[in-house]
């Protein structure tokens, strides 16, 4: 893909100054000029700590007078959180929590969106309500859950009867999917609507005309024509959904016991409680590792999504 | 489509309604229980059966909020952090986008792609390093110690809509900017700039709201009151034995109302930033 070998589109406009060669290898450097700042930003608060965080996860960790030091080369760190119960939950809590949140989003945001699309007053004011959970701040949707299912005056446990929630494991559990559910689905529904509005009219008339029941007509039509949105918004939701950090941290404190404790607060609590920097670093560069491989995966839908309009 | 006219109230009960209706107040009922809350007297924050309807409505937890907790120490930090990042975030993010959208640079794919991949990194993969980078540059309870990695992080989703956005204008434009003979960063600000108003809106107003509601950098970074930012801030308020969810909840309302005006202001851009493809939460 060099520039010489790259298939040369004509000019529909004639250039001002130059030969188009010359022309386009100025452009060309003009280009990472212009992204220069943006990229060397991202590298170094982003690719160099990645690197470091392998570096340090594959190292004898010491922690010294200001920060620490890497001395030596090990897999000790690894062997240690591979073999370690805790990580073994907090793995499989993570997966399970990513699993049932991103499929109950989907399912009830497709839901939402059907019904918006079908209402034809007021669907302003629906998208602003539903967008106000998207923006609130994680810590206070925590907060506000914590209060709704407190143990002994918190507004659900009167409503519902319910005992104790967040000091029991799986109901803990349940307690912060809800949470999480009502703050993303909307966002999801406000993607699927994005979705349902650009599939033709024509499409669903036809299905009428043919017969089709409204059921087998969402299936066949609505279904195939949405996936690809879908499929993204479900990608990204998993590999955000991965980090889980800030609710459980606010809500449940990874409790009760390792209850909630998720791979993110795993290694947090590893580096900045224990400050066991080498374990640490491997919780979270084993975490790295699969969202890393879970993009992999789907590198094809990333090719769909820079699109074909790759000039050269 | 049924043939059937509806008269009267009967208009309003059908099926798309009454799911309206439920969806709203399951979406509403929350925030209806987070505001309420924040007018109640520390008792009847704890009275049960809960109050429904606050009684007495006392404005003490605002008071309480930025008096006894220097609630408007973090407001302003989050401000000043938000706004700084976002500004540079959208001259950056612009500047960049332009390239990767415009000019035939090498490797345009490849960028791309690793930017889409970075932006969706947990940031938990790079707290320490950054932490320990942040430490020797003396970043540590800085705003610049914020501001930096929260440019970096926001950085690819932006530049990501503004080249998608970038690509959508037509070329003629900027080629008859350069006829006449103006710079390319001439041809970028006065011309292009312009016409990607609409993306701007929905990089910044990303942006914005991902700085305002980051909470784990901001916990690790700066942990000092006179940097902490609003979730932080939050987080911290009260003690272990004693949550104080009467000024939390109050601070709480505080905060959402920014981001909530500005969501609701830009709600075009907002819809059509989660729309275009390239989506994050």
């Amino acid at each position: 893909m060099t520039t010489t070998t790259a298939p040369e589109h004509a000019p529909a406009h004639p250039r001002p100054v130059g030969r188009p060669e010359t022309q386009r290898k100025k452009m060309a450097r003009m280009g990472w000029l212009f992204s220069a700042p943006a990229l060397i930003i991202i590298a170094a608060v982003t690719i160099f700590p990645i690197i470091y965080s392998v570096a340090m996860s594959l190292s004898n960790v010491t922690v010294t007078g200001n920060g620490f030091s890497l001395n030596g080369f090990t897999w000790s760190n690894y062997s240690l959180v591979l073999q370690n119960g805790t990580w073994h939950y907090a793995l499989s809590f993570t997966l399970i929590y990513t699993f049932i949140t991103v499929a109950v989003e989907v399912v009830f945001g497709t839901c939402i969106a059907l019904v918006l699309q079908r209402l034809t007053r007021g669907r302003g004011w629906m998208m602003a309500l539903l967008l106000i959970p998207w923006s609130m701040i994680t810590v206070i949707n925590a907060e506000l859950w914590q209060y709704i299912f407190q143990g002994t005056y918190g507004v659900a446990t009167y409503l519902f009867g319910l005992n104790n929630v967040l000091g029991t494991p799986t109901p803990a559990i349940i307690a912060l999917m809800i949470a999480d559910i009502w703050k993303t689905t909307p966002f999801v529904a406000i993607i699927v609507l994005s979705g349902l509005v650009m599939i033709s009219g024509d499409l669903y008339e036809a299905a009428e005309v043919d017969g089709s029941s409204g059921w087998s007509t969402f299936w066949r039509i609505t279904v195939p024509l949405l996936r690809p949105t879908l499929s993204l918004a479900v990608l990204f939701r998993v590999l955000q959904a991965f980090g889980l950090f800030d609710l459980p941290y606010v809500m449940t404190n990874g409790g009760p016991g390792t209850a909630t404790t998720s791979l993110a607060i795993l290694g947090y609590n590893a580096m900045f409680k224990n400050l066991d920097f080498g374990t640490g670093a491997a919780v979270a560069s084993t975490t790295a590792l699969l969202v890393l491989l879970g993009c992999l995966i789907s590198l094809r839908a990333f090719k769909v999504q820079v699109g074909d309009q790759e000039p050269s | 489509m049924n043939g059937r006219k509806r008269y009267g109230w009967h208009r309003f009960i059908n099926g798309t309604y009454i799911a309206t209706f439920v969806i709203a107040v399951l979406t509403a009922a929350p925030l209806y229980w987070l505001i309420v809350s924040s007018f109640k007297t520390p008792v009847a924050m704890g009275a049960s059966p809960p109050q429904f309807f606050p009684n007495p409505v006392s404005t003490a937890n605002y008071s309480q909020a930025f008096v006894q907790y220097d609630f408007g120490i973090y407001f302003r930090n989050s401000i000043i952090v938000a706004v700084v990042a976002t500004a540079l975030v959208l001259i950056f993010g612009t500047l960049a986008g332009y390239a990767l959208a415009r000019t035939p640079m090498r490797g345009k794919f490849t960028t791309m792609v690793t930017l889409l991949i970075i932006s969706l990194f947990p940031s938990i993969a790079v707290i320490a390093p950054l932490y320990l980078l942040l430490r020797n540059l003396g970043w540590l309870n800085s705003y610049q110690g914020l501001i930096v990695p929260y440019t970096a992080f926001n950085l690819p989703f932006a530049i990501w809509i503004l080249r998608n956005y970038m690509l959508g204008i037509p070329k003629e434009m900027e080629e008859a900017g350069r006829i006449d003979g103006a710079s390319p960063l001439r041809t970028l600000w006065s011309i292009i700039m312009p016409m990607a108003l609409p993306g701007l809106f929905t990089a910044g107003i990303f942006c914005f709201t991902a700085c305002w509601t980051e909470f784990l950098m901001a916990l690790t970074i700066n942990d000092v009151n006179n940097y902490k930012t609003i979730p932080v801030g939050i987080a911290t308020f009260g003690t272990p034995l004693e949550v104080p969810y009467g000024t939390i909840f109050a601070a709480s309302v505080v905060a959402v109302v920014p981001v909530g005006i500005l969501v609701l202001i830009f709600r075009k851009w907002v819809v059509s930033g989660l729309t275009s493809g390239a989506v994050k939460g």
